[in-house]
């Protein structure tokens, strides 16, 4: 028993409260996005803004599938951030390990300075040597330029999250192992991963959605439909004297929707770990 | 250039470095090899060119004036009419939105850790606002807030909460402000899953054992559960810091930095001095400042700990 | 344990073959439809087939997207030895991305864009000189001459229209009528009288400006032409300057146009909020009914669909003034790059001033004098672009900056608009000098 009844009951009531909140907080905007996607043309903007519709109706919807190329750009978009996911996971287990492990190493200890220099570039310096880059390489109008591009902006962040769970493994465990004649890659894929399994999720999950939301690049580098990933794509019912706001507002609502039924399935990685019987203190 | 000095420095303690020091040395470079080569590939190329044009006259509308600079570019951008309200914009965005973010994103994450029914169901709902695209989060609070046909404000005057409806994002004592709230709201759910996934290392031993020694909710938080999330809480701090100080697209999107600069941060202001006046030179030199400013923020956190854990 | 590990493990090695699988299948993919294109074309046509890039803004879910996707396959497909290659990018990115396409070489051969911007990409020579082509064009008398003027730098067109989008004084009868008056104000003087009146008898207000973005810039040039002063003037060196302080009666006229703008809020002929409205609240509210009167361009038609009750009463009129008649003409631009395909890319550009596509898309906005719709939304319209004024082809980016600078002074801070003028001319010359364009005289 960790406290009274009484004080249990209290403490359930309070989270309720706070939990309550939040999901309002956070759940209204998209609210009103749904709700603007169902209703007719006629009542979406009004001096009387009401989160009721007499007319609820599918139209919008109708046109984002039919109409546009919706799919081609959740598909697009689905591919690149996954890829890009990958890769920077990948990349990161290592470094962040090396950062975590080593950084006594003088070269390490530059290496994060790099890391953490190349997050402080505005967007906006980058819009052309990147462009330029690109070009050069001959990967406009490619998915490799998207995908390298997430990657790279993602690296860093992921680097320092895997070095600072990795941090909270003590090194004892890895000692034993390494008595025990596992090789480094072993004890980091066999050891630290399983253990520190809850951050993985929650740093891909990062990447992922950093991939999936990015606007900018996924514009300038890519020419044509075929190409086009979500959010340039929904951007595009944002025309230049007059917003489609239905189309604009279903657009979102159905690429918001997979990535939360996604989260649904990926939450319990996150909290159910298998720290629960390995690491103690 | 970094390999090469780490060689120098290195060669010095060769002697006294042991074989086995050295296989890890040479392991913890092949490991950072790949991610650096992705630094090289995209980004030291741009953080290379930004430093060498913040001393060169670079305006691609008038490319037949070019060449060294000196400080020029640096002493533009300080005699801008707007720069040091802009900084100091910078500074209040960036301190408000990382201290609000991670308030509510340590709340949400304690509160979500709980035993409670529905917890999927409001994970779930957290991180909405983190999945929603950025333009579209932007479009629909600006729309929202509408004085003449926005929800909050039809809804805070027939309840009598406000007289008269207010022009959120377009008075300049509260744009800025409007906009922080927005971009808490859009980044918070970063912090709490983060957060969530670092509470998991807490143990429940440990903490049942301090309960029964009698240590009170309160302090078992503090004294067990805070230490245990200090590492990871740094990390996204810092790196919000960054993000936070560089963000362009919801001020962008929702006040353009407006009105009369009132909610233009440092960025803004870059973007300005590149993509409508196209002079490379004086947005460079602000970037460099930029940058000057938070790595020396950083260094003095540095040195501040590193006599702390002496001392 | 092992169990989940392993799991997620093949989860990603599985993700990993399939990003593999689906990129090599891409690039065949690709690759395959670029053989099987060019040797079929060199079949048909026996000529070397070009491929013209072409950026459009156009919306694609729309009814008049659909039209110009069409129009441009027909062209395609009628033309043995042109290609055209339609790329759809919105006017948000266009900028961005066509500087950075620009600066890297690889502009593409045609693009629609904004006329703010024409300024800049002339300055960059990005632009194909259209001259010759367009003197030995059958159709060039058709096309609005003050339209081809405002393109030609130098002597020399560097951009063709793609449609116009003229400025008109826009007014809820209903609400006039309300007020007991008959028709919209001709001057200044009489909105600044009817402004009080209106919102005495109807609760609302009589005007709508927009204080802030990328439209106020577009009105403080209508307004200034209104009065005979301009921004910036071409001197005899070919360069251009803003003369009001070298001239005291432009000066004061400059200062009358900012006392506009203060009196129109002191008298609450336009809502409070207005002074930092941007397009999009002024258009939207007016759209609703909010206000009685506004100057603005003929895509508000568009909200006849989502505002019908409040949009039904809409009628168009000439745009008051204070001594001479004028207004804002936005010449949306078609550009053309400098191209190796220059010879197709003409082909091409006389199809999209053609009276065919013209007719079909821009009906009520057409550049040309033999496409005038009937409806009151494009006659009433087309019948003001002789009185219509555009920028000045200078690089605008840091001008309209400063501009609306200028209006937040004069609105937000309520500074004298003698002072604001003053301020605003030295500014204007200030961004001339740093991009090279600065008269000497």
């Amino acid at each position: 028993m960790l406290m009274s009844k009484k004080k249990k009951n209290f403490l359930q009531a309070v989270t309720y409260i706070v939990l309550i909140g939040f999901s309002l907080y956070c759940v209204f905007p998209f609210l009103w996005m749904f709700v603007t996607s169902i209703k007719p043309m006629k009542e979406i903007r009004s001096v009387t803004p009401s989160f009721w519709t007499s007319a609820p109706t599918f139209m919008h919807f109708d046109n984002v599938l039919n109409n546009s190329a919706f799919l081609t750009f959740f598909k697009n978009s689905m591919f690149i951030a996954v890829t890009s996911t990958v890769t920077a996971i990948v990349i990161s287990i290592f470094a962040g390990y090396a950062l975590s492990r080593f950084l006594r190493f003088r070269g390490i200890k530059l290496f994060s300075v790099a890391m953490l220099l190349s997050q402080m570039i505005p967007g906006v310096l980058l819009l052309i040597p990147l462009y330029l880059i690109m070009s050069n390489l001959g990967l406009i109008n490619t998915y490799l330029s998207l995908i390298l591009a997430y990657t790279t902006f993602t690296v860093p962040l992921c680097t320092f999250m895997m070095k600072s769970f990795f941090d909270g493994v003590p090194f004892e465990m890895e000692e034993a192992a390494e008595i025990d004649g596992c090789s480094k890659l072993g004890i980091i894929f066999r050891i630290l991963l399983p253990v520190s399994l809850p951050s993985l999720v929650s740093t891909s999950l990062f990447a992922f959605l950093n991939a999936w939301n990015e606007f900018m690049f996924g514009f300038v580098f890519i020419n044509d439909e075929s190409h086009r990933t979500l959010t340039p794509g929904i951007s595009l019912f944002k025309g230049l004297y007059q917003t489609d706001w239905g189309s604009l507002m279903a657009s979102s609502v159905l690429s918001v929707l997979p990535v939360i039924l996604l989260f649904i399935f990926l939450q319990r990685f996150i909290v159910e770990g298998m720290t629960s019987g390995s690491v103690k203190g | 250039m970094f390999f090469y000095l780490t060689k120098r420095g290195e060669n010095m303690k060769k002697a006294a470095m042991s074989l086995r020091e050295r296989k890890f040395r040479r392991i913890a470079y092949i490991y950072v090899l790949p991610a650096l080569l992705f630094f090289f590939l995209l980004n030291a190329y741009p953080l290379l060119s930004v430093l060498w044009d913040s001393f060169q006259i670079k305006n691609l509308l008038n490319k037949a004036v070019s060449g060294f600079a000196g400080m020029e570019n640096y002493k533009e951008v300080i005699s801008n009419e707007y720069f040091l309200g802009t900084l100091r914009n910078t500074f209040i965005w960036t301190v408000l939105s990382v201290a609000g973010e991670y308030i509510l994103g340590l709340t949400s994450a304690v509160a979500l850790n709980q035993n409670v029914r529905g917890r999927t169901f409001f994970r779930a709902l957290v991180i909405i606002p983190w999945i929603v695209p950025i333009v579209v989060a932007g479009l629909t609070w600006d729309w929202m807030l509408s004085p003449d046909y926005g929800i909050i404000n039809y809804w805070l005057t027939s309840m009598g909460l406000i007289k008269e409806p207010v022009y959120w994002l377009g008075e300049m004592d509260t744009a800025l402000l409007t906009i922080v709230f927005v971009n808490i709201w859009r980044s918070f759910p970063f912090y709490t899953i983060t957060l969530l996934a670092g509470l998991q290392s807490v143990s429940r031993d440990v903490l049942e054992a301090a309960a029964i020694d009698g240590a009170g909710v309160r302090q078992r938080f503090f004294k067990i559960v805070m230490p245990q999330l200090k590492t990871v809480s740094l990390t996204i701090v810092f790196i919000h810091i960054i993000w936070t100080a560089i963000n362009f697209d919801f001020i962008w999107i929702m006040t353009q930095g407006g009105p009369l600069h009132s909610s233009e941060t440092l960025p803004i202001m870059i973007y300005r001095y590149a993509m409508q006046e196209y002079n490379f030179g004086n947005a460079s030199a602000l970037a460099s400042m930029m940058l000057g400013f938070m790595l020396s923020g950083f260094i003095l956190y540095y040195l501040y700990t590193a006599r702390k854990s002496r001392a | 344990m092992k169990n989940k590990l392993s799991l997620i493990f093949s989860f990603v090695l599985v993700i990993g073959l399939l990003a593999g699988c689906g990129g090599g299948r891409n690039e065949t993919a690709n690759t395959s439809t670029d053989t099987g294109n060019s040797p079929a074309k060199e079949n048909a046509g026996k000529t070397e087939a070009v491929t013209l890039n072409f950026w459009s803004a156009l919306d694609p879910s729309s009814e008049e997207g659909r039209t110009i996707k069409q129009l441009v396959e027909q062209f395609d497909s009628s033309r043995e030895d042109i290609n055209i290659n339609l790329q759809v990018i919105s006017y948000d990115v266009m900028h961005d991305k066509l500087v950075a396409a620009i600066n890297a070489g690889d502009a593409p051969d045609i693009s629609w864009g904004l006329s703010e911007w024409f300024g800049e990409f002339n300055q960059f020579d990005a632009l194909m000189d259209l001259t010759d082509y367009f003197n030995s064009w059958e159709d060039k008398d058709k096309i609005y001459s003050n339209v081809i003027e405002a393109y030609t730098v130098d002597g020399k067109l560097k951009a063709l229209p793609n449609y116009l989008g003229i400025r008109a004084l826009l007014y809820h009868d209903d609400i006039l009528k309300e007020a007991g008056y008959n028709g919209p104000p001709a001057t200044w003087d009489e909105l600044l009288a009817m402004g009080p009146v209106i919102k005495e008898k109807t609760g609302k207000e009589a005007f709508g400006i927009a204080g802030s973005g990328v439209r106020s810039p577009q009105e403080l040039i209508m307004y200034l032409a209104q009065n005979d002063v301009v921004i910036a003037e071409k001197m005899s060196d070919g360069k251009y300057k803003n003369t009001w302080q070298d001239n005291p009666d432009q000066l004061a006229r400059a200062a009358e146009v900012f006392q506009f703008y203060q009196d129109l809020l002191s008298t609450k002929t336009i809502k409070s909020d207005a002074k930092t409205w941007g397009w999009e609240e002024e258009d939207q509210n007016f759209a609703l009914g909010q206000y009685a009167m506004v100057v603005d361009g003929s895509w508000m038609q568009t909200y006849e669909v989502a505002q019908p009750e409040e949009m039904a009463d809409v009628k168009i009129a000439a745009p008051m003034y204070k001594s001479t008649p004028a207004t804002f003409m936005e010449i949306a631009p078609l550009f053309i790059y400098k191209t190796a395909k220059a010879d197709a890319t003409w082909e091409f550009a006389k199809f999209l001033l053609g009276a065919e596509y013209q007719s079909a898309v821009n009906l009520n906005e057409a550049p040309r004098t033999d496409i005038i719709s009937d409806s009151p939304w494009g006659r009433d319209f087309m019948a003001l672009a002789e009185t219509g004024v555009v920028f000045p082809a200078v690089s605008l980016g840091g001008i309209t900056n400063v501009m609306q600078d200028s209006l937040a002074k004069v609105l937000l801070k309520n500074e004298q608009p003698e002072d604001v003028a003053a301020w605003l001319s030295q500014a204007i010359n200030d961004s001339l000098k740093k991009t090279g364009e600065l008269s000497a005289e």
